[in-house]
């Protein structure tokens, strides 16, 4: 993971003119790729010859109501995630703060290193409540670390050079962190939110065990009933909506990252 | 060309390794012949002995196993397979010899059949005669306990409603579906002999019932603390239905399929063998669904090994000794 984040976190300036060529056929290539197995997978699947059994799981209301309640745990992630990692990761590199940072970090170190599958069943166990946020808040806390590791290595990269020139031109420290700081911290938080999204659609794929749904609902009926079929598609669809995301994550990287580095 | 018999040397020395290999480990506990004494044609001959990854599983697994180590036999222990598929799958590789499997398992998962057969011994004539014609498989000594799906419901729940039987619960779901809320787990949500055929069987709408999907292990805790599902899909034998003093509803119209434990074995093995069968059938024949039960509830609710639940059920049976 540790390696993904570095590579894919160098900002968009220092990089050479092949691999950003590559990066625009990847952008081009991958809907396309998504497209094709979500057709393909259902194609396959929905024309052969299901039994009773099967009919109840690759239905198309089924299928489609298992896939938004995967979309929507996924959104939810994220958003709990930036909402929580971003300001957190902006705090912890302030002067006075940066003390705390080690205590954070190691917390989201636990939350990353833990087994997703042992938090969701942790989360139910202290709250003996099953549904749709304690699928989610397990699968928050997991996602959390690369988005507030990348944030704090954001802010850290920004050279002090500006900082001081901003200073010496009268700015203050939150102008500073909002025109100077903030902006070049941007590309890496996006680099790290692309990597806490594919993991939430991964782990997604384990919150139907407390009733949250999701597309692991046909990954463990396939599983347990031998039915590779339906199996086959829960898996395969994970795997487009994880493309998929990780997709418009590079988008995100492409449009929002500072108009000067593009 | 030294590089070549090297490797020449550590590729012979890895497939000798290989040979050797044997799949399984020793069985975990010492037992003596007592009631099941030494018999001559089992002295020495390797078995090994299988089981899923559930309690009910291991204990039955530990039992042939001791049973077996009694009569003088050369027992490998491979208990704790995940899933029934990888068991299965074992058992048609000749990886495990022996295992107690369930006669709707075999019919509806190993087979592929849709409808389970109503009467429990015609389900296991016809499961016997269909897996031995296409898989030289041979079941046998059907014991009487038999894990079906069910759907329980919490002591409290079940007074305050006086939902009793399926039929009281279909009446539930259909004037207060609120009051009905059910967890289920994923496979029995769309097997046939699962929550749909039963919703048919008993005229339940689905479109009314709260139903919530969940993960097997989860519906029994849920369905004790009764606030979000009052009624779960359980297996009938579970040791957490006493443990947590959950009432299983009568299948008044006989909707369930049968899931007795049997004994599974290629054809070639009970040819081989047949004093296994003769050793294990008055076993199974003390096998019902209170006695299991009560052998899941010492493991799953009192914190119990099933190798010593096995054995000391054995022992107070008279079959065995503590070698």
């Amino acid at each position: 993971m540790t390696a993904a984040v570095e590579t894919t976190a160098r900002p968009r300036g220092t990089r050479p003119a092949t691999e950003g060529r590559a990066e625009y056929l990847r952008l081009l290539v991958q809907p396309v790729l998504v497209l094709l197995l979500t057709v393909g997978v259902l194609t396959w699947a929905l024309r052969r010859d299901l039994t009773v059994t099967q009919q109840a799981s690759l239905n198309t209301s089924n299928i489609v109501t298992v896939t938004w309640q995967h979309i929507l745990i996924t959104a939810t992630v994220v958003v709990i995630v930036v909402v929580i990692a971003v300001p957190l990761g902006t705090l912890l590199t302030r002067p006075g703060y940066r003390r705390l940072t080690p205590i954070f970090v190691g917390v989201a170190n636990v939350g990353a290193a833990a087994p997703a599958i042992g938090l969701i069943v942790l989360c139910y166990l202290a709250t003996r409540t099953t549904g749709f946020w304690i699928g989610v808040a397990p699968i928050a806390f997991y996602s959390l670390l690369p988005v507030l590791r990348n944030t704090i290595l954001g802010y850290q990269q920004v050279d002090p050079v500006l900082i001081d020139a901003g200073r010496g031109q009268g700015m203050s420290a939150p102008t500073i962190l909002r025109r100077i700081e903030f902006p070049l911290a941007v590309p890496y938080i996006l680099a790290g939110l692309r990597t806490s999204l594919v993991l939430a659609v991964g782990t997604a794929t384990l919150s139907f065990l407390v009733s949250a749904g999701g597309l692991g609902i046909l990954i463990d009926t396939g599983y347990k009933l031998r039915d590779n079929v339906t199996l086959v598609v829960g898996a395969v669809l994970a795997v487009a909506l994880a493309l998929l995301v990780d997709w418009l994550g590079a988008l995100a990287e492409q449009f929002l990252g500072p108009k000067g580095l593009r | 060309m030294r590089a070549a018999r090297a490797l020449a040397a550590l590729l012979g020395t890895v497939l000798l390794a290989a040979c050797g290999l044997q799949s399984g480990g020793a069985v975990p506990l010492r037992v003596g012949p007592a009631g099941i004494g030494p018999v001559p044609e089992l002295g020495g001959v390797a078995i090994t002995v299988g089981s899923k990854d559930f309690t009910e599983q291991n204990i039955l697994g530990y039992l042939i196993e001791f049973a077996l180590v009694a009569a003088g036999a050369d027992v490998r222990d491979l208990t704790n397979i995940q899933g029934s598929n990888s068991l299965r799958d074992a058992q048609l590789h000749g990886q495990i010899d022996l295992a107690y499997d369930y006669t709707g398992t075999g019919w509806i998962n190993y087979l592929g059949n849709e409808t389970p057969i109503a009467d429990e011994h015609e389900q296991f004539e016809a499961l016997r005669a269909a897996d031995l014609a296409a898989h030289h498989m041979v079941w046998t000594a059907m014991a009487p306990m038999n894990n079906t799906y069910a759907l329980a419901v919490s002591r409290r729940v079940s007074e305050e409603t006086g939902v009793r039987t399926l039929s009281d619960y279909a009446r539930l779901v259909d004037t207060d579906p609120a009051a009905a809320t059910t967890c289920v787990g994923t496979e029995f949500n769309v097997r046939q002999d699962g929550y749909p055929g039963m919703a048919r069987k008993y005229g339940i709408d689905t479109g009314k019932v709260r139903k919530q999907i969940v993960q097997d292990a989860v519906v029994y805790q849920a369905t004790a603390d009764a606030t979000q599902c009052r009624f779960g899909s359980v297996a009938a034998t579970d040791g957490r239905i006493p443990g947590l003093d959950l009432v299983l509803l009568r299948d008044d119209r006989a909707f369930f399929p049968k899931y007795n434990a049997a004994l599974v074995m290629s054809a070639d093995f009970a040819e081989a063998h047949p004093a296994v069968a003769e050793i294990m059938t008055p076993i199974s024949r003390l096998l019902t669904n209170e006695t299991i039960t009560e052998l899941n509830r010492q493991v799953d609710v009192e914190g119990r090994e099933p190798a010593d639940v096995a054995r000391d059920w054995m022992v107070a049976q008279g079959m065995v000794t503590k070698g």
